[in-house]
């Protein structure tokens, strides 16, 4: 048994036959429901890639919303008006995904089937290249509690958590740098391995990032 | 066709506007006024007063009059506990929706909102008559909420809405709709920053207009932070230096009153007086720095929230009558280093923009596209009492998030889901906005059934789920039960009861038009008895006991101004047209000849 993939949608308005990435039908100009195959880069008419000109996704995200919104759509039938609803959702989801750096890699994983298995993978388990960092960290921190339970004045504690912060941060502004090198490889045609280095830099990038941000929160509480 | 309005529900007036060959405008009563006070009250067999006349029996009748009901929208009983004590009415309801009691009657607060709602319909469609349009009727609307409005407190405007008889076409931020109707686009680009003080709430929102979009980048604020809140710390301070004076609820009122005349004296003059003391602009300041304060922390936030700096805002702009405080506007100039907009009527802005929102959606104009972010996270409760979350705060609506749920047992086919809406990490500490049973989930082992579920939040910020199984692809059904909301059956039978009523309503605004009439014509005799030359128009030109005559006809429909028998009104007014009848002539007679032997008229 074999299945052929269509390419091809019809149109519930007139029939007439439309591209599956199409919006709206070539024939009888009405909006089309949501494509099953659609994904948020082609939704916007991008090709596959991590580097995204920030003004261009700007000016896409406006030009669809001006032609999806659910305000245009309010005198039309009730499938227009969820065609609408489903286009605009699925414009601001895409948006919203691929706007940022981090989100837009994490959509890429997902796209890929390589997306990390729940919070627990992403989170909680210390990636073996920080295992160094994390341990002196967790025994600074450990001090710097034990000080503030003894009602230090937070002039004794503050800088030493700054201080202890800062190979953190260090290793962050790597990561970063090695996501954008790994970005510029995948965006030049790279294959599985690029994608897996990729996976490997952001979960760990993704811990240093919960890291700073537990720190941060001790920093202001 | 009917008309379609826009419609300010504020906490202490409503507006109602529409758009007129492409310019929005406020539909006012014959005196040129265009607030509804946001007071209704209840009197004797049934009748209902809205607006002026429900806020001057603030003063007689308390008890039986309901004021600021906005801050009760979508609320329990349990989120009100604090202030329940400074309110006349009574204020009840345990677990679910809260209840307002008045007399022997029982009103949610979307009941009450629905009262103020049917009052601006009729005050449009008196309006359109008069143009002499054909078709009068107002049947849908935009209705403006605060744009930090939670899901529930939407719903309950929307549910209002229904109650009086409109169609909602769509819930629109006040701070988005502020900026539409400041007509920003004009200029190409840029970044704007609404500040929104109004009677109970605060909302802060950064946007973005480029090419005729108005992007909302972030939003935030406070629900329950507004000029009720200034208003209660002066009247503390009166009662406080008088404990006598808050002895009845009416007196309370007095003081109330009293207070807003100081807070809107000191917008202007450097001292007034309150409680019959001096009372200057620095001491007002003093006490409500605080308030003012806490509207900055939202501010920050949201402007770390849409990424920008305080000094990359191309404008600022006020709204609320709160923002009419110079304190207020001096602490906005400095967090934004720039004036704010201030030339349109901060009351009226809201409205107006209601209206262009109103406009696009009817007329399908595509010259301007608002584009709103819902203000809160969406989540749901997961094991421990997280919250997890699943749309994240300031996302563009509509938005859509899903979660997969499976089974914790063999052969389960349910699954109990709680809604949530807030940012904080543990369910306790959110809004909680319905429990839902997922039902119908075939019979599998433990861990194997795929449950999706998905939530969409629609244009006008309000939550929908759905939910389907994916391996047997089986739809589910999702009874959400709102947790301080109604039910459509409950809102249908409000709209049902409001038809019931709505004949005590019709006498009951006869009765008031009667009532203004009387007022008219009580003001212009007593006007003419005050004349400076009564006496010698009565020596010369009146017949014996004609003043005397006209002096206790009036006494007499004063006397009867205040019942509810519209007849009795009308007749006692009539008669006092009647009787002063003569006088009016003789007056006119005596102006106009001054006027031709050439004195002013003023000095007669």
């Amino acid at each position: 048994m074999s299945t052929t993939t269509p390419t091809l949608q019809a149109c519930r308005h007139c029939g007439a036959g439309a591209p599956l990435d199409a919006h709206f039908c070539p024939q009888c100009t009405k909006i089309l429901p949501l494509s099953r195959q659609a994904d948020y880069f082609s939704f916007l008419g991008l090709p596959r890639k991590l580097n995204i000109d920030a003004a261009d996704l700007e000016q896409r995200f406006r030009t669809l919303s001006r032609q999806f919104h659910p305000d245009y759509f309010y005198n039309a039938t009730p499938a227009e008006r969820r065609a609408s609803l489903e286009q605009s959702s699925y414009l601001n989801d895409a948006y919203r995904a691929l706007r940022q750096p981090a989100s837009r890699i994490e959509y890429l994983l997902k796209l890929e089937g390589m997306a990390p298995s729940g919070p627990a993978e992403a989170a909680k388990q210390v990636p073996p290249a920080l295992l160094e960092e994390v341990f002196a960290l967790n025994e600074e921190l450990d001090e710097i509690r034990e000080l503030r339970s003894g009602a230090a004045s937070p002039e004794e504690w503050r800088p030493r958590l700054e201080r202890a912060r800062q190979p953190i941060e260090a290793k962050r502004i790597e990561h970063e740098q090695q996501l954008q090198t790994l970005a510029a490889q995948w965006d030049a045609g790279g294959g599985p391995a690029v994608l897996q280095a990729l996976r490997d830099q952001f979960l760990e990038r993704n811990y240093i990032h919960n890291l700073l941000e537990g720190i941060e929160r001790e920093l202001h509480s | 066709m009917s008309k379609v309005v826009g419609i300010d529900l504020g906490t202490t007036n409503s507006l109602v506007a529409y758009v007129k060959d492409g310019v929005p405008q406020v539909i006012r009563d014959r005196q040129g006024d265009g607030l509804v006070p946001s007071v209704v009250s209840f009197g004797d067999e049934g009748t209902v007063h809205v607006g002026r006349e429900a806020q001057r029996r603030l003063l007689v009748d308390a008890q039986r009059t309901v004021y600021s009901v906005k801050r009760f929208m979508g609320k329990g009983r349990d989120d009100v506990q604090d202030e329940t004590s400074h309110f006349p009415f009574r204020i009840g309801g345990e677990g679910g929706v809260l209840r307002i009691g008045v007399g022997d009657r029982e009103f949610t607060p979307p009941e009450i909102s629905a009262f103020v709602l049917r009052e601006l319909k009729h005050r449009a469609e008196a309006f359109f008559a008069e143009q002499g349009e054909f078709d009068n009727e107002v049947d849908r609307a935009v209705i403006t909420v605060p744009a930090y409005f939670n899901d529930a407190q939407r719903t309950a405007t929307r549910d209002a809405g229904r109650i009086a008889g409109l169609e909602v076409l769509r819930i629109i931020n006040e701070p988005t709709a502020a900026s539409l109707a400041y007509g920003l686009d004009k200029r190409h680009s840029g970044i704007i920053a609404v500040y929104d003080l109004g009677g109970g709430t605060f909302d802060i929102s950064i946007l973005r207009v480029e090419d005729g979009v108005f992007q909302v980048l972030s939003t935030n604020g406070d629900t329950h932070l507004g000029g009720d809140d200034i208003d209660l710390l002066l009247m503390d301070r009166v009662l406080k230096s008088n404990p006598k004076a808050g002895a009845s609820p009416e007196s309370v009122q007095e003081i109330r009153k009293a207070v807003i005349q100081a807070k809107i004296d000191l917008s202007d003059g450097d001292e007034t007086r309150l409680n019959g003391e001096r009372f200057t602009r620095a001491e007002f300041e003093a006490l409500i720095q605080p308030i003012v304060e806490r509207t900055l922390a939202p501010c920050r936030q949201a402007l770390a929230d849409a990424g920008v700096e305080p000094s990359s805002i191309d404008e600022v702009v006020l709204v609320g009558g709160s923002t009419r405080i110079p304190l207020v506007r001096r602490r906005v100039e400095e967090l934004f280093g720039r004036k704010p907009h201030s030339e349109l009527n901060p009351d009226e802005v809201v409205a107006l923009g209601a209206a262009v929102q109103a406009d696009i959606l009817v007329t399908g104009n595509r010259d301007l596209l608002l584009l709103d972010v819902t203000p809160l996270s969406l989540g749901i409760e997961t094991m421990g009492g997280v919250t997890s979350k699943i749309i994240m705060r300031n996302s563009t609506i509509p938005a859509t998030g899903s979660e997969m749920f499976t089974t914790a047992v063999d052969n389960q086919t349910a699954v109990d889901i709680h809604v949530l809406q807030g940012e904080r990490e543990l369910v306790a500490d959110n809004r909680s906005l319905a429990r839902f049973k997922l039902r119908g989930i075939p019979p599998m082992p433990a861990g194997l059934p795929r449950v999706r579920v998905q939530f969409q939040i629609d244009a006008n910020g309000i939550l929908s789920v759905t939910a389907s199984e994916l391996r047997t692809e089986i739809e589910q059904t999702v009874e959400v039960k709102p947790s301080y909301g109604l039910t459509d059956e409950q809102v249908e039978q409000m709209l049902l009861d409001s038809f019931e009523n709505a004949e005590a309503d019709f006498a009951a605004r006869l009765v008031i038009e009667a009532r203004n009439e009387a007022e008219n014509v009580i003001h212009a005799t007593e006007k003419s008895l005050r004349a400076p030359d009564i006496d010698q128009i009565e020596r010369e030109e009146l017949a014996a006991g004609e003043r005397k005559k006209i002096e206790s006809v009036l006494a007499g429909l004063k006397m009867v101004l205040n019942s509810s028998d519209r007849e009795t009104i009308q007749k006692w007014t009539q008669a006092l047209n009647d009787s002063t009848r003569h006088l009016a002539e003789v007056m006119m007679n005596r102006s106009v000849q001054a006027a031709l032997s050439g004195k002013n008229v003023n000095e007669m």
